[in-house]
């Protein structure tokens, strides 16, 4: 059969053929159902087609959006644990506590959320030798832009200020040349974010210790700089 | 058929379709460049700016709050060394060596990260408490019942990967300079 030819023409010649109503019948029907396969093949391999393209956009469009949107992201998580500024210590990482994948069941954690556009944020935290403690900042987005380990303790004690790019303009502006800055100033690129401290239990009998060392934190907003 | 008929049938299906796959990836395999190394994969830039997309939506979504690159790094081994899937009827032996770190910790988690309970109440080995031979290699054992010496236990008959953390190592920011003998083998040795 060729596409060029209408089917009913095709149908006719078919019908002329042959003699007795029967033959003809049949041939006529069997040409109809052969139209409607290959219209309703055709229409499919359109739809697919087209529903390929679109499923590919949406893909790629859902997978880019979903980090704007945020909603049920880290932050989100620990801003319905509790206040901006509090210290707050997470459950640890074990079967039951379904709110942080990936946690370790040996390390305790404990957090801070912060909220710069009421002014710098003063983070403080005491270590102890020989234990694994550690401070991570993190920014609205869900990106860690800085940490600190217990390495970098002074007198016993880690210490930073958290501020806005303004923030640390201003405060640079107040200082005189000669007086050099002797605090840590972390520039946070979101006015929100949050602060966790981590301390590495030794043994299972330590875990309480470790949640001790970690709730330790403490996040302290300051006056805004003039 | 018709134009609009059609346009709207592809849409709504592809409309399905991307929406279904973009979960199923996020939900499966996290890290679109995530380093592998034998049986272990790492996502070195997870939650840090340089992220790719995929590991970008897949931290949103599960509420991870991974590493930061000062403070250590964390691999996951979803395989043993041949490339099989690990399977919760199967004993495993891990070991002998972790690269350099202050401290390390291996445990068992569950397809979504979470551990997985089990009678012993042994969620995860400690480098400051894992028996050690001699010569300072150590051998730990996953298995779903009972062994001597270090036992992590498989406490469901669940899909389930191997977490190891190091803490404070000089790896954490180049993940792929990690040489594949230094990290623990994970060597099937028989099934029930």
């Amino acid at each position: 059969m060729k596409a060029s030819i209408p089917p009913r023409v095709w149908i006719g010649a078919w019908i002329e053929a042959r003699t007795g109503a029967w033959a003809g019948a049949w041939a006529a029907a069997r040409a109809a159902v052969l139209n409607l396969v290959r219209t309703a093949i055709l229409d499919l391999a359109t739809i697919l087609l087209g529903a390929a393209i679109i499923a590919g956009l949406v893909h790629v469009v859902a997978i880019l959006i979903i980090p704007l949107y945020a909603t049920n992201d880290a932050f989100a998580r620990l801003s319905r644990l509790g206040p901006t500024n509090a210290t707050i210590l997470l459950p640890q990482a074990i079967a039951k506590a379904r709110l942080f994948p990936y946690g370790d069941p040996a390390v305790a954690a404990a957090f801070c959320r912060y909220d710069l556009r009421e002014g710098p944020l003063r983070v403080k935290a005491p270590v102890a030798r020989y234990e694994f403690s550690s401070i991570s900042f993190h920014n609205r987005r869900g990106d860690v832009f800085y940490a600190l380990t217990d390495r970098a303790a002074m007198q016993n004690a880690l210490e930073a200020l958290v501020v806005t790019d303004q923030q640390l303009r201003a405060i640079s502006a107040r200082e005189s040349e000669d007086e050099s800055a002797r605090e840590l100033r972390i520039v946070s690129s979101t006015d929100e974010g949050f602060v966790l401290m981590r301390s590495f239990s030794q043994a299972p009998s330590l875990v309480t210790e470790a949640e001790e060392r970690a709730s330790a934190l403490k996040c302290q907003p300051e006056s805004p700089p003039q | 058929m018709d134009l609009p008929f059609k346009m709207l049938v592809a849409g709504a299906i592809g409309l399905a379709a991307g929406l279904w796959s973009a979960n199923s990836v996020l939900r499966v395999s996290r890290a679109a460049d995530a380093t592998r190394i034998g049986a272990w994969s790492t996502a070195a830039k997870a939650g840090t700016p340089e992220a790719d997309p995929y590991t970008k939506a897949a931290v949103e979504r599960s509420g991870e709050i991974p590493l930061a690159p000062g403070e250590g790094l964390q691999l996951i081994a979803r395989v043993d060394e041949t490339g099989a899937a690990l399977n919760p009827r199967c004993v495993y032996f891990v070991g002998r060596r972790v690269p350099a770190a202050r401290y390390w910790t291996l445990g068992i988690v569950d397809r979504r990260g979470f551990p997985i309970d089990n009678v012993a109440q042994r969620l995860v080995f400690r480098s400051s408490e894992i028996l050690r031979d001699s010569d300072g290699g150590f051998t730990i054992t996953v298995s779903p019942s009972a062994r001597s010496g270090n036992w992590l236990p498989i406490g469901k008959k669940e899909p389930f990967y191997l977490a190891l953390r190091l803490y404070d190592t000089p790896f954490s920011a180049t993940a792929s300079a990690i040489d594949k003998d230094a990290l623990p083998r994970v060597v099937r040795d028989g099934c029930r």
